[in-house]
Parts: C-alpha cells; structure tokens; sequence
C-alpha cells in the first residue's frame, strides 16, 4: 500500500506528510536537545567548584562549525540540484555533505582521544593540577600502570556473599603468584573440611561460596520461624512492655529477645552454620597486590602505613600500603578551587595559596613564581584600561604560559625583564595545541604525588566533573544524530537513482526532509560551539 | 513545498549569501570571545560574553530556521508545531529551575 500525501499536499493542511512528520520529529528533537541545555545552565549556576571556563581548545570546535555550516549549504544545494532535475550536480552535492560529516566525527573522536588520555588530580587542599600520568615507579614501559594502588598484602578476606568472578579472575593471577593458602581449617555446613594450606583457587572459593548460600537459603526459612517464635514468648512473657523498654534488669526487651533467639537457633539440629568468609594468607608471609585505582579503596594511602586494601566485592586485603604514588607532568595548575575553600572559610587565600603542598616543590614553586610576575606585568596593562585581572588570570596556569616558561628559559631570558606583550609572543599558537597540550612535543616538569595527597583524580572523562559529564553527553548525542543523518543522507545518495527514474518529486522531497534534519543537527551545534567552547 | 523551478534558482544567490553571513558569524563569535578589545563587560567571561555570544548564535539560528528550512515561507501548522516544541523546551527549563527555589532548602519550612 503506498503511503498517502508524499509528494502532493493533502487539501487540509496544504502539506504532505513528511513534512509535518519531520517538523513533528523536530519539535521533540528542541525539547530534547533543549532539556539538556538548561540541565548543563542550572549546573554551572550552582555549581560549587569553580567552572572550567574556556579550557577547551577552540580550534577542532571553529573547524568544526564550519564544516557543518558547509554541509548545511551543499545539502541545500543537493535538493536544489534534484528540483532542477540535475542528477550529477546532486550526487556531487550529497557526496559533500557525507564527507563533511565524517570529517566532522573524525575531529570529534580526536579530540575525545585527546581528553582521555589528559590527566587531572584534585588534591587534598583542592588545588588542582593537569597533564599526563606516567608509569609508576619510573618504568619506561608506556604500557605499565600509571595511577594502581600496590599494597604488601599480609592476609586477604574473601566476603562470599559479595565475591565477584571477574573481580576473582582478573586478581587470581596475583593471589597465585603470592601463594595464598587458605589461613585455617574450615568447617563447612555439610561437614567437608577446607584445609588449612589449601591453594586459592576458584574451585575452592566456589565450594564455600556454594556451601554458604545453601546454609543461608536453608537458615533464613528456620529464622523467621524461630524469630516469630522468639518475640511471641517474650511478648507473654514481658506483656505490655515495648522493644526499647527494660525487660530484665539493664536489658531491654528487644536485647532479651536475641539472645532467646540465639539459644532457640543453637537447639536446632538443622540449622547451618554458614561461613561468611574464607581468610588467606601469602605461604612467603607477604606477598604483593596492585590493582586499578577504580576497582578499591585503601584505608591508610600513606606509604607504609598498616591498613587494608577494600575491593568493590567486598574482598578485604591486610597490610601495609606499598607506594601508590602517581608521577605527573604537569600542563595546568588551578588553585581557584582552593581559594574557593579558604574564602568559604574567611582564610587569606594568598597565604593559603603560597602554603598549599604543590608549591613545596622546587619545580611548580618557580612556574608559580614567575605566573605572579606575568600576573603583575598584566594587571599593569589592564589598569591603563581601568580593568582587573580574572580569577582565572590570576590563579590558573595553563599549558601556554608552561611553554612560554620554558622558551623564554631557553633563550637565556627572564621573565622580569620581559614586558607583558614580549611574554605573550613566546606563547604557543592554536595550531601547535591543535587537541590540547602535545606531550610528545614537549618536556613538562614532573612531580610525584604521594597517594596520600590525591583526593579525586580521573582523566578528562564524565567522571572528572559536571562539565566535562554535560560536555560528553550533549556532544556524544549531537555526534550520534550526525551519524544518523550521514547514515539517511547516505541511502538517498547510494540507493535515490532508482526513486529518481521513477518519481523524481518524491526523492527531492524525501532529501529536502533529510535536509531539514541535517539542518536541525547544524542548529544545535550553533549553540554548542559557543556554550561550551567559548563561555 | 510548491517551489518551482524557477522561483528555485532565484533563491541560490541567497543561500550562498546566508552560508557566507554564518562564517562571518562563527568568526565574530571567537573574536569576541579571544580578543581584549572585543570584550564589553569585565575582563574574563561574565554576563555580557554570555549575551553577546548567545545573541550571535540566535541569529545564526535564526537564518538557518528561516532560509534552508524554509521557515520563512511555511505554513501556519508548522509554525504552530516548531513553536510548540520551543514552548514545552522552555517548560523544561522553568521546571529546573522551579526545582532550585523548593521550600524544603529553607529552615522555616520545617516549623518550629
């Protein structure tokens, strides 16, 4: 059956179809796009960290917005072509669009890349320092850990309720090159015994964990019975007294009544004993552990300290903290986030800022120290002007100024001696920071930053904060519907010569709809560019 | 849409002319936002920055809207349609920030 209305109007409306479908299609594409527009407006709002502010580099985004605005003429122009019945002009046209759009995606994943692979750490004090992490310990292995936490593990506690296969899997390699066994006899519900020095292995784990969840599946029946039981007595025995009131003596009704429930529980014959927990230990005595940051918590980070390593299922790991450190090479430093904390507690922030842990180091004191000197020489400028310097001026170093440092340094210059403009020319160009800083290219000063100093790190992911979470969503979905519409514009231009032999209106209609959308995509990006490039 | 032909071909000058004004206006947008000279309010990005870019973006939109989507020539159930959406997105917007100004922040709320 074809459908009615595609290609002549209905009398009604004055428009076919397709037309009102798209713009029907397009008006919850605005409330879409729109919802998440002012989720990201009432974010920055109200945020309460200070917001990254233009840190974007600009140049993949204006690349960007042009190769749009080009795709949006040459789609109009591919529906023009068809209109005027000009075949080769809409294939030549169409092929246009498409390739703008995969380069469009193709600057887009680069500039992803980039992100992901940018490290950022927020310490203790709030200061916040950039750049990318290098593998730990001083390996020149690029493959190697760069954030684990190591531990010198003296005893693991597998929780058998929580254990998780992958998380037991991806660890069991280390447990067996330790050469965990298993720290005592273990008694399990149907009468087997686990024997003290028995290897890890998953085997092992699965046997108790299977024992456990039959002893619990068998207990928690008999434990409502019992339970039921147990406060019916004591209700007749204590009548009228409430849980919380003293029933025996100091003891309250509700302690009176678990311990009855315990004795009611030891009488049982078939009730289980269910062992919640296996405990290993190394057969050397200690042995090491180093897993993903992400994947569990030590409770004491300083190096050396006796503590515990947390899993995410729950399995505990005893020891002493091996060292975690993470080995940065810094490209950005943001103190803005600790001035935040200092005025919120009425400190100077100046002074918090010249005591805060970074500046200890020789290295990130004298790129701090000569940013003070850039600092000043700006606000000379600025004053001719009655302006001020920002916030960001004042407390965040970027990548350029580092650059700039280090190129004056190497011309045997000072940068006291220089005037503001002088210092600005040894600034890197965008094109040299094309996705962000270029550590390929340049040498930035390292510093090592003990575990016990970060409070949050991530690489520039949803995960680092809200902006970078709304900045990924909004143009990961703004991404997806290019690929959409390319995928649409695609078959009209690989598939459309069939539909053009025969009815030739109803393609220029089907592309000016595809259109229409390929334009609403340019839309959203309009406003995109600008929001989260350049505000 | 009923264009012919010919009113077609009248219309290519204009929307090459459009696409030029768009990447005059991307560039104006970076300008104002890199340059010292083109930065009206305090030094940094403030209100005005936000204003001027948005207002710089709207138009872009706007010529986009009225001329490749043909906006400017539609009829009214279009319009009523488009402007539904826009409507229900500002809802959205009203309906955020209404969630910002919820009593259960205040302390009075609570009564004695």
């Amino acid at each position: 059956m074809e459908i009615p209305y595609i290609v002549e109007p209905r009398k009604d409306t004055g428009l076919n179809n397709s037309k009102i479908g798209i713009w029907l299609f397009l008006a919850s594409e605005v409330m879409l796009f729109g919802g998440l527009f002012s989720g990201y407006i009432f974010l920055r709002i109200y945020a309460d960290y200070p917001w990254p502010e233009r840190t974007l580099p600009v140049l993949p985004g204006l690349i960007n917005t042009f190769v749009l605005i080009g795709s949006s003429i040459t789609v109009v122009f591919a529906w023009v072509s068809l209109k005027l019945r000009q075949w080769r002009k809409f294939q030549i046209y169409m092929a246009i669009t498409i390739i703008c759009a995969a380069l469009f995606m193709v600057l887009k994943g680069v500039e992803y890349k980039a992100k992901f692979a940018h490290q950022a750490i927020r310490l203790d004090d709030y200061t916040v320092i950039e750049g990318h992490a290098h593998p730990q310990g001083g390996s020149h292995d690029h493959h190697a850990p760069k954030k684990n936490l190591n531990f010198t593990a003296e005893s693991l506690q597998i929780d058998l309720r929580r254990v998780d296969d992958i998380y037991f899997e991806t660890m069991g390699k280390q447990y067996t090159e330790g050469g965990f066994v298993l720290a005592d006899n273990v008694t399990l519900s149907n009468d087997e015994v686990l024997e003290k020095g028995s290897a890890i292995t998953k085997a092992l784990i699965d046997t108790a964990k299977e024992d456990f969840l039959t002893a619990v599946a068998n207990n928690s029946s008999i434990d409502i019975d019992l339970g039921r039981q147990a406060w019916k007595d004591m209700k007749a025995k204590y009548p009228g007294v409430k849980y919380y009131e003293k029933a025996e003596g100091d003891k309250t009704l509700n302690e009176v009544t678990s311990a009855y429930l315990k004795d009611l529980k030891a009488k049982r014959a078939d009730y289980l004993a269910a062992t919640p927990a296996l405990t290993f230990v190394p057969s050397s005595g200690s042995a090491t552990i180093t897993i993903n940051p992400y994947w569990g918590k030590l409770s004491h980070p300083k190096e050396g300290a006796k503590g515990n390593l947390r899993l995410k299922d729950q399995t505990v790991i005893f020891g002493i903290t091996a060292d975690s450190s993470i080995i940065l090479a810094v490209d950005g430093i943001d103190f803005r986030h600790t001035v935040m904390k200092a005025d919120e507690k009425g400190i100077d922030p100046v002074t918090v800022v010249a005591n805060s842990w970074l500046l200890k180091d020789e290295g990130m004191n004298a790129i701090w120290e000569k940013h003070k000197v850039v600092t000043a020489k700006l606000a000379e400028v600025l004053k001719e002007k009655d302006r001020k310097p920002s916030q960001n001026d004042i407390y965040r170093i970027n990548w350029q100024e580092i650059v700039a440092f280090q190129r004056i340094e190497k011309e045997g210059l000072k940068v006291e001696d220089l005037s503001h403009e002088e210092i600005m020319a040894y600034f890197p160009g965008d094109l040299e920071g094309f996705a962000g800083p270029s550590h390929k290219t340049v040498h930035y000063p390292e510093i090592t930053v003990p575990r016990e100093q970060v409070r949050f790190e991530s690489v520039f992911s949803p995960r680092w904060n809200t902006y970078y979470a709304t900045y990924f969503t909004i143009t990961g979905l703004h991404g997806l519907h290019v690929i959409a519409g390319a995928l649409v514009l695609g078959y009209y231009l690989f598939f459309g010569r069939k539909m053009y032999n025969e009815n030739p209106e109803w393609l220029a209609n089907r592309v000016e709809i595809g259109g229409l959308f390929w334009h609403f995509v340019d839309l959203v990006w309009i406003f995109l560019f600008p929001i989260l490039y350049l505000m | 849409m009923a264009d012919s032909p010919e009113e077609i071909k009248k219309h290519i000058k204009l929307y090459l002319l459009i696409g030029i004004t768009l990447f005059v206006c991307t560039v104006l947008t970076v300008a104002v936002a890199k340059f010292e000279f083109l930065d009206f309010g305090e030094r940094g990005f403030d209100g005005v920055d936000a204003t001027i870019g948005l207002l710089i973006a709207t138009f872009k939109a706007t010529l986009v809207a009225l001329i490749f989507m043909h906006l400017n020539h539609e009829k009214k159930l279009i319009y009523g349609v488009f402007g539904l959406g826009i409507v229900l997105g500002f809802c959205l917007l009203a309906i955020t920030a209404f969630a910002f100004s919820d009593p259960i922040h205040y302390e009075a709320f609570f009564g004695r």
